[in-house]
């Protein structure tokens, strides 16, 4: 009997560059089992570079990648879905012309065994995992409370159900790790309320690691566990969000160097405005 | 108004020139004579008479004066003068477009000169029958009646319906029927009704090689085996998502495996239907296998060309001298074995069926086989991951989907069937050569598939008889068969793009259990 790895995930050194541009430059990450951990940065950081390569997209220049102690770089993405880490899209990406329900089959697809042939001949494999994996799919869907939506078009549904299909499509292949990009993008304050109980329900009662990338900080401060924080590919801070809003280094990535200034700059310019001739140039 | 007078001309000029176009290829007057035929079963001959054409003509002005007078009004509304006005100016421009035409032509006829050197449908008697066998002013006089009289009716028929708003009543009076259709309700009511219903149609299919004459029975053969490769190509185009266009190679591959093995020529090996029919089947799917493999990382226009250069390839090759001493060349292979009558239908029936009947009910047979293979496959995991993959490759292998394997497997499969409909193709008519497998089989194929709409299984069904069927429905047209089908392929697709029977999803979830069951669930 192998021991019990301590980390459910853990990137070493990670670089990945394009041409001559450094994505993510030298990044380190481990994931606690259980435990949610946010990304964020200023945009072009190369968080979702950083999700990309974690997730097999992307394979990774130097460093490595440990799945349960298990290397996981350069394997095709559907092994990696196999291996139990799945992931939603930052622009949601889900199977727009077919139902709720098939969607979450499809996210199913590891646990599956059957093939052309049982379906062909009716196998009783095939009819037992049919059932079992429509009954799963229909747990799922009550589960992120989406039930009443089960057999329409998934490109039918309302915004926020759609964020919440995806996470019910990549809670299908039972994963110990999950990775959501930008999962409260996009809503009002009810529906991200609603979304980061439903985070935390994954965590409390599937036992499931999470990775986020946020912009919503008050997301952010009030799920994470631990926060690292990136800026033109590199690593400037990983801490509780405590330690990372008192972190002078996250508030220059921001808002810039100088920002004493920033509030003095802010009046003058509305001054000036105040004094053009014509109001309505900007 | 400025632009309501410009606009009316601009129409008037557009059903003029449809109305040249038609009479310089002479459809108007085969119109004409369907048109009159239908009122008149006595009528005989192929001469338009002068009233049907003239009532064409007024016809295709009164639709163009209708439909533009419909959509000009959903911006701003007219007088009754203006509509009448611009009905009126509709029929005078296409009268005067009409008329020059004819007058030209006239005139020619008068000099003895003989134009089919630069238009070959127009011919003397042609003339003369555009001319009502009149002098030119009367055909002329004709003429402006016939198109002033269709506009006038246009802008009345407009007048009266947006007064009363007729039509509006009976497009809801249609969309209520539709949607709140007894025959609708029934079957939700009694779901085993849909059953019953199929049950019908089936054993309908099945009474029809009895029923129909020896005519029929070669046109639903060929109908049958284009839905059979449909129903193959659906799997690879409709479901996967792959476009293939070189279908016609595991078309071509079926049938000659199939000959080679029952032909007394070049082999002699002559084995029985079955054994090569299933050898054939083989075949057609290890040339999947190879097409498969090499394209499995091609996307989109890349795979077309690839695929429809794979087309070729075999074609020339069946077609080469080099290998005439394997496949017969040029002349194909003759003789090619058919199945025997098993003795039992003779013993129910008291007499064997006739050759072609039993090679039809043979194809249905088959038919229903594929049809449950790709019916099973389409509604399980297979058949999801397919679909997901056209949906979304990326997100679809990220899902856990084995991409590559899945795309490979799509092609396999939709080359056996392929494999199988040439096979039967090639023993129902006891030869098969190179000039069968030419390019348009393959978009026959995907017309198929395209028309039906895309990964519908009955829609294949219905878009073989569409593209096999409806031609030999439409051949009293003479020349303007593919002309009028053509038009009707676009008329369809613009109707209803998705197809004309898309798919419909299941309904597929069930009670949801409780969230106990979903953490041992998901225990990883």
């Amino acid at each position: 009997m192998t021991t019990k790895p301590a980390y459910v995930l853990e990137a070493n050194n990670i670089t990945i560059s394009f041409g001559g541009l450094t994505a993510v430059n030298d990044v380190s990450l481990q994931v606690p089992f259980q435990s949610i951990i946010s990304i964020i940065g200023p945009n072009g950081a190369g968080k979702t570079t950083f999700f990309n390569a974690i997730s097999g997209f992307y394979s990774c220049d130097s460093g490595t990648v440990l799945f349960q102690d298990r290397p996981i770089n350069g394997i095709p993405t559907d092994e990696v879905a196999n291996l139990g880490i799945s992931r939603t899209y930052q622009n949601i990406r889900l199977f727009t012309n077919m139902t709720v329900v098939e969607n979450i089959l499809i996210g199913q697809q590891p646990r599956l065994r059957s093939t052309f042939l049982d379906a062909i001949l009716q196998t009783s494999r095939n009819r037992r995992e049919e059932k079992q994996s429509i009954q799963k799919a229909s747990n799922l869907l009550d589960f992120v409370g989406l039930s009443a939506y089960a057999d329409d078009m998934a490109k039918n549904l309302p915004y926020g159900a759609q964020r919440r299909l995806e996470i019910a499509r990549a809670l299908g292949n039972n994963p110990h790790l999950l990775l959501l990009d930008e999962p409260c993008a996009g809503m009002n304050p009810q529906e991200t309320a609603a979304m980061i109980e439903l985070i935390k329900t994954l965590r409390s009662q599937l036992k499931i690691a999470i990775v986020l990338i946020e912009h919503d900080m008050k997301v952010v401060m009030n799920i994470s566990d631990s926060i690292l924080v990136l800026d033109h590919g590199e690593k400037i801070a990983q801490g509780t969000p405590e330690e990372i809003q008192s972190d002078q280094r996250v508030v220059e990535a921001y808002l810039g160097s100088g920002t004493e200034n920033l509030v003095e700059k802010y009046s003058q310019r509305k001054a000036a405005n105040r004094k053009a001739v014509q109001p309505h140039v900007f | 108004m400025k632009t309501l007078f410009s606009k009316s001309i601009q129409f008037g000029i557009i059903a003029g020139v449809i109305l040249i176009f038609s009479e310089l290829i002479n459809l108007t007057s085969t119109f004409a004579v369907i048109l009159e035929k239908l009122f008149n079963s006595a009528k005989t001959g192929k001469t338009a008479s002068p009233l049907a054409i003239q009532i064409l003509t007024g016809l295709v002005v009164f639709f163009i004066a209708y439909t533009f007078l419909r959509k000009k009004n959903g911006s701003k509304s007219h007088t009754a003068g203006q509509e009448i006005g611009s009905g009126l100016l509709m029929g005078i421009t296409a009268g005067i477009l009409i008329s020059l035409l004819n007058v030209i032509l006239g005139t020619y006829l008068a000099k003895g000169q003989d134009i089919r050197n630069y238009l070959d449908a127009v011919s003397p008697e042609v003339i003369s029958t555009f001319l009502f066998q009149t002098d030119i002013a009367n055909a002329v006089i004709r003429y402006f009646i016939a198109t002033i009289l269709g506009g006038l009716a246009a802008s009345l028929l407009h007048l009266v319906s947006s007064k009363t708003n007729v039509s509006g009543k009976i497009s809801k009076f249609i969309q209520k029927i539709v949607q709140q259709s007894k025959i609708r309700i029934f079957l939700n009511k009694y779901p085993y009704m849909t059953t019953i219903l199929t049950l019908l149609v089936v054993i309908a299919v099945f009474l029809l090689p009895v029923l129909v004459n020896a005519y029929a029975i070669s046109v639903l053969g060929i109908v049958f085996i284009y839905a059979i490769m449909g129903l193959g190509l659906n799997l690879i185009v409709g479901l996967s998502g792959q476009l293939v266009f070189g279908y016609v190679a595991f078309y071509a591959l079926g049938a000659y495996t199939f000959g080679l093995l029952t032909a007394p020529k070049p082999f002699g090996i002559e084995m029985n239907f079955w054994p090569a029919l299933i050898i054939a089947i083989f075949i057609a799917a290890i040339g999947g296998l190879f097409v498969g493999v090499p394209i499995m990382n091609l996307r989109g226009d890349y795979l077309a060309i690839v695929t429809l250069g794979f087309g070729e390839i075999i074609r020339i090759l069946i077609n080469s001298n080099l290998l005439a001493d394997f496949t017969g060349g040029p002349q194909g292979i003759k003789n090619i074995g058919q199945p025997t009558q098993p003795a039992l239908t003779a013993k129910i029936f008291g007499k064997p069926f006739d050759d072609n009947v039993w090679f039809l009910y043979l194809i249905l047979i088959l038919f229903l086989v594929v049809l449950y293979v790709v019916f099973r496959l389409q509604y399980s995991r297979t058949g999801r991951s397919w679909e997901a993959m056209r949906e979304d490759e990326t997100v679809a292998q990220a899902c856990g989907v084995t991409v590559s394997s899945y795309k490979v497997l799509a092609v396999v499969i939709g080359a056996a069937i392929a494999g199988l409909a040439g096979a039967i193709y090639a023993s129902r008519n006891t030869y098969t050569g190179p000039g069968e497998y030419a390019f348009m089989v393959s978009v026959n194929a995907l017309a198929v598939v395209v028309i039906g709409g895309m990964g519908s299984i009955p829609g294949t069904l219905l878009g073989a008889f569409i593209i096999k069927g409806l031609p030999e429905l439409l051949r009293d047209l003479e020349n303007y068969r593919m002309l009028v089908f053509g038009a009707l392929l676009i008329a369809m697709m613009i109707i209803r793009p998705e197809g004309i029977w898309p798919v419909k999803r299941r309904t597929l979830s069930v009670t949801p259990e409780s969230i106990e069951v979903l953490k041992k669930d998901l225990k990883p």
